[in-house]
């Protein structure tokens, strides 16, 4: 029982984690119709930005873990909100009517870039950063299973945001304005809405909501390195895929299925748990296979 | 602004899809407060006019005016900001928003709730059919009905020039009618109109004034008696 608690609320965490990454690739396909590999590599970018104003916040002499956390979180959802919407304005609009796979091509370039320069230009940037614990390390005990706050605190947020994510798209002027692009760009601009602005603010978006991912990454396993976006990215994607690329909901349960899948592979094979990913990614092969469009399928004009 | 200053007048435009011009040294002007329309079989470049207007396939060369401001270059937010609606071709909903989400992006440019809301009210007066089924996805409606929500959603921006592109096109005879009495009732209450169309009798009937595009030039204009005898009109649709 406590062991099966323990892998829930991990498989809760990844999840959360995931649906976080998957929902930027979907609102990126949602608006624009591209597939922006570089979005695993944003999300590092974020984890980094949040762990330097950490560490500065900390050399400032704010040493309460709240403001230090307050700095993580602002600086690394406006660093890559500006990230994103920079990659949206300089690389990803002007080849807006190149072939997909240039704009494939292109941005999994600028994800290389970023990965690579982090490793090199960052101070010691190629080992591996001890990510401060700054969440409460409190923990409840019921029966034989642990509920550490930090992992709760962290689900919460995940899910806060999602759900936040859900109300500013279904709910305001903004979000209709994200759902009439992806529908039908033109038509769009034909109501009078800007439509370079709207793509740059989703891209912000998107991108701002992947920095969510990586810090809760960081906090969670107290480690970053100039390669987590590489898997994230991918296992993001991959969860898109499955969920349907361009439905928000689909990408969602995409994520959290990605994750559910990585704890049976580890319950499954207990004596060999390393191999969770290649078990959670075969199955996804086999999904793609069985569901090309996705669980829930996209059709033309059902975007985000 | 003067009452005398035109809706829209257009300066010798040139208008090109890759290199080939579609649009050749157009000029025409719309007049406040009346019905003007744009006569021309399919291909005379009657859909090209209406993006240039608009700014979705800007001309690269000539002026657009709109209430005496150049909007030739703007993008297309900036033109809708001067006063501009468009009812466009093929109705065009969003499909998957429901009925009051699509009217609602007609307001898009308008900040102020109670008055979204005011003009909502008006636009379900008009149309009850569409306040009984504000909930419903657009894309589920019958084509009649989807034009209903077209031409509300058209409303919605409280447009000084309302730009209708066929209007009639893939509709039964009976809302074709219905369309086009509503046309003639909204410029009766002071809207200008633009109205696009390939059906030259039931838009002559109804038109104050007019031009007859072929091949991508202007090649007859004059008020709507004159049209209705006119044999370039003729010459155009059938010569």
């Amino acid at each position: 029982m406590d062991l099966l608690g323990q892998y829930l609320i991990n498989g809760l965490m990844l999840g959360t984690i995931y649906a976080l990454v998957a929902v930027g690739f979907t609102l990126f396909f949602g608006v624009l119709d591209v597939i922006k590999f570089s979005h695993g590599d944003v999300l590092m970018v974020g984890a980094f930005t949040g762990f330097t104003a950490a560490s500065a916040a900390g050399a400032l002499g704010f040493s309460h873990p709240l403001a230090q956390l307050a700095a993580t979180v602002v600086f690394a959802l406006a660093g890559t909100a500006l990230l994103g919407a920079a990659v949206a304005k300089w690389l990803i609009l002007p080849l807006k009517n190149a072939p997909r796979l240039n704009i494939l091509l292109a941005t999994l370039m600028l994800g290389t870039a970023l990965r690579e320069s982090v490793r090199l230009f960052y101070p010691d940037g190629s080992n591996p950063k001890a990510f401060p614990s700054l969440l409460p390390t409190s923990a409840w005990q019921f029966g034989n299973f642990t509920l550490r706050a930090d992992s709760a605190i962290l689900v919460v947020t995940g899910i806060a945001v999602i759900v936040g994510l859900h109300l500013l798209i279904n709910r305001t002027r903004l979000g209709l304005a994200i759902r009439a692009v992806a529908q039908d760009e033109e038509t769009a601009r034909t109501m009078g809405i800007n439509y370079t602005l709207i793509v740059l603010v989703t891209f912000a978006l998107g991108s701002g909501i992947a920095a969510v991912a990586g810090v809760m990454d960081g906090l969670y396993y107290n480690e970053i390195n100039f390669g987590m976006g590489l898997l994230l990215g991918l296992i993001g994607f991959s969860a898109a895929i499955i969920g349907g690329l361009g439905n928000l909901y689909g990408a969602i349960l995409g994520g959290f299925l990605f994750a559910a899948l990585q704890m049976v592979g580890a319950v499954a094979m207990p004596f060999a748990s390393a191999y969770k990913d290649v078990f959670a990614f075969a199955v996804v092969i086999a999904l793609m296979a069985w569901k090309p469009t996705g669980l829930i399928p996209e059709r033309s004009s059902d975007r985000v | 602004m003067d009452s005398q200053t035109p809706a829209i007048a257009i300066d010798g435009i040139f208008t090109a899809y890759d290199k080939a011009d579609v649009l050749i040294d157009v000029s025409l002007v719309v007049p406040q407060g009346r019905i003007t329309c744009l006569l021309g079989s399919n291909g005379a470049g009657k859909s090209t006019l209406i993006r240039s207007i608009l700014g979705l396939t800007p001309p690269h060369r000539g002026s657009i005016t709109v209430f005496g401001e150049e909007v030739a270059g703007q993008p297309t937010h900036k033109v809708i900001a001067k006063g501009v609606a468009c009812i466009p071709e093929g109705r065009k909903m969003f499909p998957k928003l429901t009925v009051a989400e699509n009217l609602r992006l007609g307001a898009y440019q308008e900040p102020s709730e109670a008055e979204i809301r005011r003009r909502l009210a008006e636009v379900y007066e008009t149309f009850p059919r569409l306040a009984e089924r504000r909930g419903q996805l657009a894309g589920t409606m019958s084509g009649g009905e989807q034009a209903m929500v077209s031409i509300g959603r058209g409303l919605m921006g409280k447009p000084r020039v309302l730009l209708i592109d066929e209007p009639s096109l893939g509709l039964s005879p009976l809302y074709v009618k219905e369309n086009f009495r509503i046309i003639e009732t909204l410029r009766n209450q002071g809207l200008t109109v633009f109205l696009v169309e390939q059906n030259v009798h039931q838009t002559l009937a109804i038109a104050d004034a007019g031009y007859v595009l072929s091949g991508g030039r202007v090649v007859a204009q004059g008020t709507a008696e004159a049209l209705k005898t006119n044999a370039e009109v003729h010459a155009a649709y059938f010569g």
